[in-house]
C-alpha cells in the first residue's frame, strides 16, 4: 500500500514537473493590444517625469504596460524594422519605441510630425551618455491610434474616438 | 570685413568637425546564448545609441538592458534578476573605444571595410577589454557598421546553474549593426 502511495506520488510529481516544464518553455508574451495599460501619459510630461525624478520615474513606470500620447519627431530604420521617436524639443530627451513584429507594418506607414498613440512595455529611462540627454525605451509597441500631420488623411484608426 | 571672414571660417570648420561625429538610436544588439538542450536563451535590442567619429575612429555604443527581448518571459525575467542582470542596478551595457586601423577606411568613398575595434565593453558593472572584428561600409556618404563576436561570460562574473548545466551557452555570439546618420 505505501510502496503505490510513494509510485503515485512520484509519477504525479514528474507530470506535473514536465507539465510546468513545457508550460514555462512554450511560454511567449501576450500581444500588447490586449494587454491593459497601467498609464496613459502624454509625451513631454512623461519625459520631464524622467528628466526631474529620474529614479521615481523608473520605480513608476518600467516594466508597465503605458500608453504614449504624443507627435512623432523621427522614425529611425533599426536593421530591417523601424523606431519611431518622441522628443521633448527644450532638452533633446526623448522616448524610443520599438515594435512588435507583427505591428511593423502598420508603424512603417508613421510620417514625422503624426500624433499617435502608442502601447508599450517600458523598459526604463537612462542617460545617455553619449547624447547627454534622457532617453526612454519601450519594447513591443502597439499603435493605439495613427492621426496623419494632414486632417485630410487619416490612415490608421484603432481606437479611434 | 576679416572679421566677417574668420567668423564664417570658424563656423564652417566647426561645423564641419561635428559633422564627423555620427549616430544613431536605433542600432542593434543581439546575442545568442543557446545551446543543444535550450533554445530559448537568446534576445535583441533594437534601440541601441551608438556613435562613430569618424576622424578619430572613436566608437561608442550603450544599450538599455531592460529593452533586451526575449520571445520567452521566464527567460526575460530571469535575465534581468539579481542573479543574472541585475538591470535594476546595472541599466546598461556600454562599449567606449575605437577602430584601431582608422587609416585603412576611407569614409569619402564608397565600398565595404574590414575594420577592427578595441576597447571597453561594460556588462553588469564589470569592464573588459575586448577586440573585435568589424565591417564598415560606406554608401553616398551613409556610413554602417556590423561586428559579430562571443565573450566569455565567466569575465563578467556572470555564472550559474543554467551555465554549469548546457542550457545557456558559456560564451554567447553578440551581433551588433548600427546604421549611422
Amino acid at each position: 500500500m505505501t510502496k503505490r502511495i510513494i509510485w503515485t506520488s512520484i509519477v504525479v510529481l514528474v507530470i506535473a514537473g514536465a507539465g510546468i516544464y513545457w508550460y514555462v518553455h512554450t511560454e511567449t508574451f501576450a500581444d500588447t493590444k490586449d494587454r491593459k495599460a497601467a498609464f496613459t501619459v502624454n509625451a513631454h510630461d512623461f519625459i520631464r517625469e524622467f528628466i526631474e525624478n529620474g529614479e521615481a520615474a523608473n520605480a513608476r513606470y518600467t516594466d508597465q504596460i503605458v500608453v504614449v500620447n504624443g507627435r512623432v519627431s523621427e522614425t529611425e530604420m533599426a536593421d530591417t524594422t523601424m523606431n519611431i521617436i518622441m522628443d521633448e524639443p527644450n532638452s533633446g530627451s526623448f522616448i524610443i519605441f520599438a515594435f512588435q513584429q507583427q505591428y511593423l507594418a502598420e508603424a512603417k506607414t508613421v510620417k514625422v510630425g503624426d500624433s499617435l498613440s502608442i502601447k508599450g512595455s517600458c523598459s526604463g529611462g537612462i542617460f545617455s551618455e553619449i547624447l547627454e540627454v534622457h532617453k526612454i525605451d519601450f519594447k513591443r509597441s502597439t499603435l493605439e491610434s495613427h492621426y496623419a500631420n494632414t486632417n485630410k488623411n487619416v490612415h490608421t484608426q484603432n481606437n479611434q474616438q | 570685413m576679416k572679421r566677417t571672414l574668420l567668423a564664417l571660417f570658424l563656423v564652417t570648420l566647426t561645423g564641419s568637425l561635428f559633422a564627423q561625429k555620427k549616430t544613431t538610436t536605433s542600432a542593434t544588439v543581439a546575442f545568442d546564448a543557446t545551446t543543444a538542450i535550450d533554445a530559448l536563451p537568446k534576445a535583441e535590442n533594437k534601440t541601441v545609441v551608438a556613435a562613430l567619429d569618424t576622424r578619430t575612429g572613436a566608437l561608442a555604443f550603450e544599450a538599455t538592458v531592460k529593452n533586451f527581448t526575449f520571445t520567452n518571459p521566464t527567460i526575460q525575467q530571469h535575465f534581468n534578476g539579481a542573479s543574472w542582470m541585475d538591470s535594476d542596478k546595472n541599466p546598461t551595457f556600454t562599449f567606449k573605444g575605437k577602430l584601431t586601423n582608422l587609416s585603412a577606411i576611407d569614409f569619402s568613398k564608397n565600398g565595404t571595410y574590414t575594420a577592427q575595434a578595441e576597447g571597453t565593453l561594460k556588462v553588469k558593472d564589470v569592464e573588459q577589454k575586448i577586440t573585435v572584428p568589424a565591417t564598415i561600409v560606406v554608401s553616398d556618404g551613409a556610413v554602417s557598421a556590423s561586428s559579430e563576436f562571443s565573450i566569455k561570460l565567466a569575465d563578467f562574473n556572470i555564472t550559474g546553474a543554467a551555465i554549469n548545466g548546457g542550457k545557456v551557452a558559456k560564451e554567447p555570439t553578440i551581433t551588433v549593426k548600427a546604421d549611422f546618420k
